[in-house]
């Protein structure tokens, strides 16, 4: 290597670094810039109707996975937060005028405070009993907004009218934020959200609490004969992760215009579970890469109405494809048959990896 | 083995106690341990062990198969909570001591099985430990980052262990013996002053097993640990502890010096009765 190209190789090398070093952040905003404009494609859903629940639900995914992937434990309960997070404001705004930046962060501490609550009641009897109370929990909530107390949550009704901050306006399916004088669309508004609640997670995975909990969750009993409290780790990784989750509620809330019961339903917490394992719960970016393969097949599957085949003609399918669940559900079983653990966002990387290399291959050719 | 180990550790003779054979009170000993017992419903793994090591000694435990060293160890840091009996580390009474506050008071153990962090590079599954021996049993430090944290301490951990070079290996594709050796590591990582060792070379070949026996005596000196080693190679533990005690179906058989051990007709008749009814020559 001859002295000229020296500083341009250590400046490539320091430019790689970084990259690779900021991968995560740098991955979050091309994710919260490119989703619309690559969703509206013609070719694809011909809308970016569903962009900001996409970016929600890879949030309550990625909040899921701090407890399911980076602490091994496994909830059948998130519901529970990512539904205070959506009451917490429909009930602050409808039953106590409070503004929206009042009931969010209500919302998000009263989750925290549940979350907590429960994680001292049932961490530390061992994963499978972890598990089934986190459903008795959710089972019991569901029960209690189902029952009305106090007239706050309306029942089975949920909270449909009046939850929506003055500051939105919807029109057409279209909804507008109008703050600080000026007006943007509510996408806009989502993905600041988004955008700062990822950061904040792929800092608590990188953090020594983050390590910490990797490393409980690989060997506990190791763990804790190396001085590791294991109990206090799990307890806060639950209560992080229900306080995450309910950051995702308090942007749902205003994406649908309301609350519902089945906010705090059995299929909610199952939904989160599945999304992230199909994109798979060893990465950061796997359950986000589930969520969006969850609401694009939803979308694509159920839009889609007439496919041509060749030879037969066309054939309408819509009325096959409203069974979405089902082909989803076979697309699973199929990821998980072929790279468990990794999912797809597994799968997407050992592809990458193999193109990287023979490209590399052929330039050094 | 039809009379086992569920012999009620109250009917032994009195003058078989080896307790007045320790030097000192287990309550001033390094690490202590009085009428120690682990009861499994019916079965008595650990029945009433006296033990106390003072500082700075290398103590060996034998036994032939089953004659509850792991589960001796298991009660000591409390992996399993005895069913009687108290534990003394440095002169405190630590029996009620959570497992995992033991290794901040100064007490932690290997494994026999080879137990890591698999998934994890070799200097991460020091600098972890480093880590919590540097931020205590919990910590919710959210703001830092974990690879800064205890790299220096995990750095001087692996060159005393002689891992440097396979530092960012995971650990799971390291070979049987540098497993072993990465036990002793983390270990080591929780700035131990007393360190349980179980059968550090077991599944070593002659001259790994040298190495290894090299290497803890090595660290007991640099460091000034008292060590408690569970160990079968009778080599090892003739040559290198400074004094070794016997448990037998559950209980201490005798404690003194390797050339006392070597002449005592009850652990000629146990431990090596033992080995030929496994078939041993």
């Amino acid at each position: 290597m001859s002295d000229a190209s020296e500083p341009a190789a250590a400046g490539r090398d320091r430019l790689r670094n970084a990259l690779s070093r900021y991968r995560v952040p740098i991955g979050i905003l091309l994710l919260v810039v490119l989703l619309r404009p690559v969703i509206a494609h013609d070719a694809l859903l011909g809308s970016s109707y569903i962009a900001s629940a996409m970016l929600i639900w890879m949030l309550f995914a990625a909040a899921f996975n701090l407890l399911y992937g980076y602490s091994g434990l496994l909830s059948f309960g998130h519901a529970i937060f990512l539904g205070t997070g959506i009451y917490g404001v429909a009930i602050g705004i409808r039953h106590f005028d409070l503004p929206y930046f009042v009931a969010a962060p209500i919302g998000v501490i009263v989750a925290g405070l549940i979350a907590y609550g429960i994680a001292r009641l049932i961490v530390g009897y061992g994963e499978i009993y972890f598990a089934m109370l986190t459903l008795a929990f959710a089972e019991a909530i569901h029960f209690v907004v189902n029952a009305d107390p106090f007239g706050l949550t309306g029942g089975a009704d949920g909270l449909r009218s009046d939850t929506t901050p003055a500051w939105i306006e919807s029109f057409r399916g279209r909804s507008v934020v109008q703050l600080g004088g000026g007006e943007f669309e509510l996408y806009y508004f989502v993905a600041l959200v988004f955008v700062i609640a990822m950061l904040a997670l792929w800092q608590i995975v990188r953090s020594p609490f983050g390590r910490t909990l990797v490393a409980i969750r690989d060997n506990e009993e190791l763990a804790r004969a190396m001085g590791i409290s294991t109990a206090r780790y799990q307890t806060w990784a639950f209560t992080l992760s229900g306080v995450f989750s309910a950051v995702a509620g308090t942007l749902l809330v205003i994406r649908n215009s309301g609350a519902s019961l089945e906010n705090f339903g059995m299929m909610t917490g199952a939904e989160v579970i599945l999304m992230s394992i199909f994109g798979g719960i060893s990465y950061f970016f796997g359950p986000i890469a589930g969520a969006f393969s969850w609401f694009f097949a939803r979308e694509y599957l159920t839009n889609l109405e007439m496919v041509a085949i060749p030879l037969v003609g066309t054939v309408d399918v819509g009325p096959i494809l409203g069974y979405w669940r089902f082909f989803f559900g076979f697309l699973f079983v199929v990821v998980i048959v072929l790279s468990p653990q990794r999912g797809l966002w597994g799968f997407v990387r050992s592809i990458a990896d193999r193109i990287r290399d023979r490209l590399a291959e052929v330039i050094s050719e | 083995m039809t009379d086992s180990a569920t012999t009620d550790p109250s009917t032994t003779d009195p003058d078989a106690s080896t307790a007045d054979r320790e030097s000192i009170d287990p309550a001033e000993a390094a690490l202590g341990a009085r009428g120690l017992t682990k009861r499994f419903g019916e079965l008595t793994a650990v029945g009433g062990v006296d033990l106390a090591v003072p500082e700075g000694e290398l103590r060996a435990i034998i036994g032939p198969n089953g004659a509850g060293k792991t589960t001796f160890f298991n009660v000591l840091t409390n992996a399993l909570e005895p069913t009687a009996g108290s534990v003394y580390l440095h002169g405190e009474e630590i029996t009620e001591t959570p497992q995992h506050a033991r290794p901040h008071d100064g007490l932690v153990r290997s494994f026999q099985s080879n137990q890591l962090f698999t998934e994890q590079t070799v200097h991460e599954n020091v600098r972890i430990v480093a880590q919590t021996a540097e931020q205590g049993a919990f910590s919710l430090d959210l703001l830092g980052r974990g690879r800064d944290v205890a790299t220096e301490r995990a750095r001087e951990v692996l060159e005393l262990t002689e891992l440097e070079d396979l530092a960012d290996e995971t650990a799971k594709n390291l070979s049987h013996g540098d497993q072993r050796r990465l036990g002793i590591a983390m270990a080591l990582a929780t700035d131990p002053s007393v360190l349980l060792l179980d059968e550090p070379t077991s599944g070593l070949g002659a001259a790994e097993t040298e190495t290894t026996a090299d290497l803890i005596e090595d660290i007991q000196s640099e460091l000034g640990l008292t060590l408690l080693l569970i160990e079968h190679d009778m080599n090892i533990v003739l040559s290198r502890s400074d004094r070794i005690t016997v448990l037998h179906r559950g209980e201490v058989l005798t404690t003194g010096t390797p050339a006392e051990i070597r002449d005592d007709d009850e652990v000629q008749e146990a431990y090596l009765g033992e080995r030929d009814e496994e078939g041993s020559p």
